[in-house]
């Protein structure tokens, strides 16, 4: 490896402050998964019954194709990346995977117990990565990282607007989402930036649900004549991005990542759905969405149980709420054809 | 073959039976009951002298009374799912029930529903109890296993912090001390520590007389008592940990199993086959564990039940609030969490002599296969079973008797 090229972290999961990572001087590096393909009987026999995206996930590591990653970060985000981080440090320890697994474990709730233990975290985070670069997290290096963020950031602020105002379809922005959670910061802005093609669709929605490994679903549920124009996921909107804090010590800014974690969109596999359901209407007002689509993959249930709530709050507002649940290995494109096209007509005819 | 029951296990079934009338008795008199999760930190409740029904044990009763699929329709009529976390979820959909439908007169509305945050939706089924008139919830959080030192069970009775790390007790333990708060605002009762120690001391012994029972069933042979008797003999107790009653039980458990091995009595004389139940009780179905002595001279020595009561409980230490955090901090990580699972699967099939594993594989189980492995290493041979305990429509899909069967006639070598 040059020494232009830093060193790149693989993360799975929505947890990770990038700021640590991009002070040790490496680059965060999300792995996704996929929606589609064959998940191999080695991997789903490790996993048990869960979210397909999971077992590919693990297969793609199995396979070697995250072996340029220098170590991995499994955030302990949903109930199918805690499982792909116990089997992952099994696997390690008997080198079937050629680095290192960390597992970063950050309660949601708030309150001083669970911000003590995330800031906790995040110095055990600080110092996984360290170990790798060799360059210690300090204050400085802290500050510089969360200036790298800076303009990432306001790319993305830009984006959100283009969306709205239909010159940025929700496929786009997802592709530049995942720029942004793969490429150093720099590049990453220069790909947000570059995220304009005007959306075919003309129905705003919002979409709930299971993170998006990719855009080809975002690309069907378009095709029926909708507008993706946010969404709840840590795939889009929901991502982590340009947290940075500014503090004179490393454990000030630990406890202040903490505090901003507290302070996140709530995550399906672990709010409540009552915090759930209250951030989609303010999303869904903000975005000004006519509908929602509820999006989710069999297994990844969290969504399916914060559905009941969403309606409640969404439909006496005139928000129509149509889902697709428990969906199928490979079946995603043809699963949200329908729903989304009841949306379209529904709000055809309104219109 | 011997079918008397063992006493403690009749008994203890009377018992929980009787203390669950009483209990719904006195709180649709308004006294204030709690439901809580099996891993959350029950002793608190004891404490303040509140009484508690666990979800886990209300689950197995509505399913042994054949109402699961009712409960879970009705939780599908109100537009929550039917299909996601059934053992959690029955008890909310039990509360929907007709009268005439449910199960000893069903549980009245709890004044309390606490539960750890264990996978995705645990805390959305628990926030669904405080939706409802009367009922509200504290969730506690939960960490993940990490670090796992091995064999956790020399470690947990006493060097717990290392077994567990410091770090994810402090955490429960401040989640415990808000959830006493939280109770005393309620309730207006003050917390009493001094009787929190008792508690603990009385669990720890209970936890003692479980170890004593497994380890002699461990090293007996043939078997004395079959599985089905001893879950209830040792789940029943498990309720009521904490209790003098409880320490009692699990006493009469040993003195009932001592009883039979001095007297050479065996649940099948003509043993051939000793096997293992990994998972969950099939609690819907618990005649199921007696079916194969005939044809294959096939007998289950070992359930979790005893085992986990023998090796995962007891947790010895000054400050009972910290050492109540340490028995239930990573209390399913012992059982579910490789390679703590693993290791302590292969312990416990090792002292028992077993030929065969029967490994129910429930779907919040991570590295089911690092157990079979781990086990097959050893020589023993494992039939995996994917089904959910609690709801019979998916343990009859998967065939449990007859695959079974089929694991026997082909895999299993006994003596
Ligand atoms: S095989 Fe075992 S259980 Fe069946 S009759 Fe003979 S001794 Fe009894
Ligand atoms: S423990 Fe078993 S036997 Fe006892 S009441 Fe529950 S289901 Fe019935």
């Amino acid at each position: 490896m040059s020494a232009a090229e830093p060193v790149r972290i693989g993360v799975v999961g929505a947890d990770v402050p990038r700021q640590i990572v991009l002070a040790a001087g490496a680059t965060p590096v999300r792995l996704f998964g996929a929606w589609e393909g064959d998940t191999s009987a080695h991997a789903r026999e490790l996993l048990g019954a869960v979210d397909a995206v999971a077992v590919r996930l693990l297969d793609d590591l199995l396979a070697g194709r995250c072996d340029d990653l220098s170590a991995l970060v499994v955030c302990n985000d949903s109930a199918a990346h805690l499982r792909l981080f116990y089997v992952l440090r099994v696997l390690a320890s008997r080198g079937d995977v050629p680095f290192g697994v960390h597992l970063l474990d950050a309660p949601r709730a708030g309150g001083a117990p669970r911000r003590r233990f995330v800031s906790w975290q995040y110095a055990r985070l600080a110092g996984f990565v360290s170990e790798q670069t060799g360059r210690t997290v300090d204050a400085d290096a802290l500050g510089r990282a969360a200036a790298r963020e800076a303009r990432l950031v306001r790319e993305i602020d830009r984006m959100r607007a283009r969306r709205m105002d239909g010159t940025c379809s929700g496929a786009a922005a997802l592709d530049a989402y995942r720029a942004a959670l793969t490429l150093p910061p720099e590049q990453a802005a220069d790909v947000v930036a570059g995220a304009v093609e005007p959306a075919s669709g003309a129905v705003p929605v919002v979409v709930t649900g299971s993170t998006h490994p990719a855009s080809s679903v975002y690309t069907a549920i378009e095709r029926e004549g909708l507008r993706i124009v946010g969404e709840d996921h840590d795939a889009g909107d929901a991502a982590w991005i340009g947290a940075g804090v500014e503090a004179a010590t490393p454990q000030r800014a630990f406890d202040a990542l903490a505090e901003a974690h507290v302070a996140r969109p709530p995550a399906a596999a672990r709010s409540t759905s009552a915090e759930r359901a209250e951030a989609l209407r303010e999303l869904v007002s903000a975005a000004g969405a006519r509908a929602v689509l509820a999006v989710a993959r069999d297994l990844d249930d969290a969504p399916a149980w914060d559905l009941s709530a969403q309606r409640a709050v969404l439909e006496p507002l005139g928000v129509q709420v149509e889902a697709a649940l428990r969906i199928g290995a490979d079946e995603a494109v043809s699963a949200v054809a329908e729903p989304a096209r009841r949306i379209a007509e529904n709000q055809g005819e309104r219109a | 073959m011997s079918d008397d029951r063992l006493t403690s296990a009749v008994e203890a079934t009377r018992f929980q039976k009787q203390w669950f009338l009483q209990t719904t008795q006195r709180a649709r008199g308004g006294e204030p009951i709690a439901f809580l999760n099996a891993d959350a930190p029950h002793e608190i409740l004891r404490a303040f002298d509140i009484p508690y029904v666990v979800t886990q044990w209300w689950s197995s009763i509505i399913a042994a009374k054949r109402q699961g699929p009712a409960a879970l329709a009705a939780l599908a009529a109100t537009g929550l799912p039917d299909f996601s976390v059934q053992y959690d979820a029955i008890p909310l959909g039990e509360q929907l029930l007709p009268e005439a439908e449910r199960p000893w007169g069903g549980l009245p509305q709890p004044r309390f529903a606490i539960a750890e945050r264990s996978g995705d939706v645990t805390q959305k089924i628990f926030e669904q109890w405080g939706q409802r008139e009367g009922t509200e919830t504290f969730l506690l959080s939960r960490t993940a296993a990490d670090p796992v030192p091995s064999d956790w069970w020399e470690l947990v009775p006493h060097r717990w912090e290392e077994a567990f790390g410091a770090e994810r007790i402090d955490l429960l333990e401040a989640e415990i001390r808000e959830l006493i708060s939280w109770l005393e605002e309620r309730t207006g009762k003050a917390f009493d520590e001094e009787r929190l120690a008792d508690i603990m001391a009385l669990g720890n012994e209970q936890a003692e007389w479980n170890r004593r029972t497994r380890d002699l069933i461990a090293a007996a042979r043939p078997t004395p008592v079959a599985v089905n008797d001893t879950m209830p003999a040792v789940m029943v107790p498990q309720w009521h940990r904490g209790t003098q009653w409880a320490v009692d039980a699990a006493k009469r458990l040993y003195e009932d199993v001592a009883e039979r091995v001095d007297a050479g009595a065996s649940l099948c004389p003509d043993e051939r086959v000793r096997l293992m139940w990994i998972g969950r009780g099939l609690w819907s179905d618990l005649d199921m564990y007696r079916r194969f002595q005939d044809e294959f001279g096939a007998v289950f020595v070992w359930s979790m039940y005893l085992g986990i009561a023998a090796d995962g409980y007891a947790r010895y230490g000054d400050d009972p609030v910290r050492a109540l955090a340490a028995r239930f901090v990573g209390i399913t990580d012992q059982l579910y969490v490789p390679p703590w699972s693993s290791q302590w699967y292969v312990k416990e099939a090792v002292s028992h002599g077993v030929d065969g594993v029967v490994h129910l594989v429930a779907d919040d189980t991570p590295g089911a296969g690092l157990i079979t492995e781990a086990l097959e290493q050893q020589g023993i041979p494992v039939l995996e079973i994917r089904a959910n305990n609690a709801d019979e429509r998916s343990s009859r899909e998967a065939r449990v008797g007859d695959r079974i069967a089929e694991f026997l006639g082909t895999r299993v070598t006994g003596r």
